[in-house]
């Protein structure tokens, strides 16, 4: 028995040195940093207590983090959503090219974030088909340096790059009803709306779900895209949580500062997510759809 | 819904309408890497090709070190192969014995690794970096593939699929008197190949697209990976476009390539994955 626990402990032994090394020590050494004001170099430094939190919660970077995310939920989401529905619905059950849609609709999700962010800035700079045709209709935008287009833009690379993922996880989902449900509802005249709400949706609820809460999470962890394009502005408007701990980390070198933001940042992402994952369960359970 | 030949057809073209939309940007990078240089950017589809973007790539460059792209999608496949090979074997043994090996602890780990998994590990970031830097590893290989040395990702993924294993071929082979080594490699793996083909896949592509921290640990030109390279060279040489299109290029192509390979697995797996 005792030899059955050794080998038991052997093979689990890469987690074990991953998780003290690379989980619960950075997790101790946050803690103590965030209180400190230690700036990456200096030899010594002083102890803060919480002046690190209630600096941080007064400065307008992490007031900006806290609410941008909430603004890259409200677009992205919706966005994502529509576009990986529209797609899983038009591909589910497709006899043909099953290989070409798999990879076709996934580029977008295996293309590094660079080098979309380098495609959309070229496609959108200055002279490039696009703006010239919109100002010669008389549309003329700085996409990259106007607050909301600029939100909207980065929004519109991650919807971009998680829809066919999020596809494939709905069609899967599509692929789980069975026709005879449909036949029956239409042997029993069921409209077309009906048919909607009361068998598509509820049956697809479980992979709409989990598409919800993936696409959720994806908005508290946005950076290569802003980095590249906006560097969290203009003035803060696509300053997201990442961005804001790596600017005061690693370009301001306030190392104790940022641990504390990345703490706040922390508490509210998983605050967050639970609350929005049980409000969608009790939402989901009131239709009658769970 | 039941699909009469008339609506197939219209599906077909529907789907096949939004695929365009959805690769049309990569199209538009591939068509400006090989554009004139007066044309990078001004049409959707250039007028004049050349070969100068890819000759200007794997020439001179113009940074610290001599042909600093070819150099850094060097890094890139180093760094890329070493951590993912890491990951998918401790993924695969620590799986293992959490899916079918009975030993005192196996539920705290088990719960250590959901736990971990569901963590915002941005709190990790600042304190992962000074362990890395004060263990003097700054600017090193091992920088980049230590800390992503294991992948919780794949011990859940593993862990799921191995229980799925019928217990009996594990006992059939102990009493032959396999080890628990030979029946990881000889026995479980080899059912695995599906699997085993969409973690691989997944975390290559994870691996060979990172930026924050790649970005981090390292400071010199020759270590740099493609992705970062081509991240820093970005602005600074946005008078360059064509370039810039010629390096996009050079870093998706090895992962459409590895996809495009594995395709058939890769289907399989993912079925597996989506349930």
């Amino acid at each position: 028995m005792m030899k059955k626990n050794g080998t038991g402990w052997l093979f689990a032994s890469p987690y074990l040195l991953y998780g003290i090394i690379f989980f619960a020590v950075p997790l101790i050494w946050s803690l103590y940093l965030s209180m400190t004001d230690w700036n990456l170099i200096s030899p010594v430094y002083n102890f803060k207590g919480i002046d690190n939190f209630i600096e941080a919660v007064k400065h307008p970077g992490v007031q900006a983090a806290f609410f941008v995310t909430f603004k890259f939920m409200a677009a992205f989401v919706p966005m994502v959503i529509v576009s990986s529905t529209l797609v899983a619905l038009v591909i589910h059950g497709l006899p043909k090219f099953k290989g070409l849609f798999l990879i076709g609709f996934f580029l977008p999700y295996l293309a590094s974030g660079v080098v979309s962010s380098l495609i959309v800035k070229g496609l959108l700079s200055q002279n490039s088909a696009l703006n010239v045709f919109l100002r010669g209709i008389g549309i003329d935008i700085d996409w990259l340096s106007t607050p909301l287009s600029a939100l909207l833009v980065v929004a519109a690379i991650i919807a971009w790059k998680f829809t066919g993922y999020y596809a494939l996880i709905l069609t899967a989902g599509f692929e789980s009803i069975s026709k005879d449900v449909y036949e029956a509802a239409a042997i029993d005249g069921v409209s077309s709306s009906q048919r909607f709400w009361k068998i598509t949706l509820p049956l697809l609820y479980p992979a709409l779900f989990t598409v919800l809460i993936l696409s959720i999470g994806v908005s508290f962890g946005i950076f290569t895209e802003v980095y590249q394009l906006t560097g969290g502005g203009p003035n803060y408007a696509t300053n997201t949580w990442q961005m804001e701990i790596f600017k005061q980390a690693f370009t301001n070198l306030s190392a104790g500062y940022a641990s504390a933001v990345a703490i706040i940042a922390s508490i509210v992402t998983f605050a967050a997510i639970l609350i929005i994952r049980k409000l969608l369960e009790i939402w989901g359970k009131r239709n009658g759809w769970v | 819904m039941v699909g009469s030949k008339k609506n197939l057809t219209f599906r077909y073209i529907i789907a096949f309408a939004l695929l365009i939309v959805m690769v049309f940007p990569y199209l538009y990078m591939v068509l400006n890497s090989f554009a004139d240089w007066t044309q990078v950017d001004k049409k959707i589809v250039p007028a004049n090709f050349t070969l100068r973007s890819y000759e200007w790539l794997f020439s001179g460059g113009e940074a610290g070190i001599a042909r600093p792209w070819l150099h850094a999608f060097f890094n890139s496949v180093i760094v890329s192969t070493l951590s993912t090979a890491l990951m998918m074997a401790t993924g695969a043994m620590v799986a293992f014995a959490l899916a079918k090996m009975e030993f005192k602890g196996r539920n705290f780990i088990n719960n250590a690794v959901l736990f971990q998994m569901f963590f915002p590990a941005i709190i990790l970031l600042i304190p992962t970096f000074l362990i890395v830097q004060n263990a003097g590893l700054y600017d090193t290989y091992m920088a980049m593939i230590l800390p992503k040395a294991l992948s919780l990702w794949a011990v859940f993924m593993y862990t799921n699929f191995f229980r799925a294993i019928p217990d009996t071929f594990i006992e059939a082979a102990k009493l032959d008197g396999a080890s628990n080594f030979q029946i990881l490699y000889k026995i479980v793996l080899p059912m695995s190949k599906s699997i085993t083909t969409v973690v691989f896949l997944f975390l290559f592509m994870e691996r060979w697209t990172e930026l924050l921290w790649d970005m981090i640990v390292v400071r010199s030109d020759s270590m740099l990976t493609l992705n970062v390279l081509l991240s820093q060279m970005f602005g600074p040489y946005g008078g360059y476009p064509g370039p810039m299109y010629a390096a996009s290029v050079l870093l998706t192509v090895p992962i459409i390539i590895l996809f495009l390979c594995f395709s058939k697995q890769f289907k399989e797996g993912m079925q597996f994955t989506l349930k």
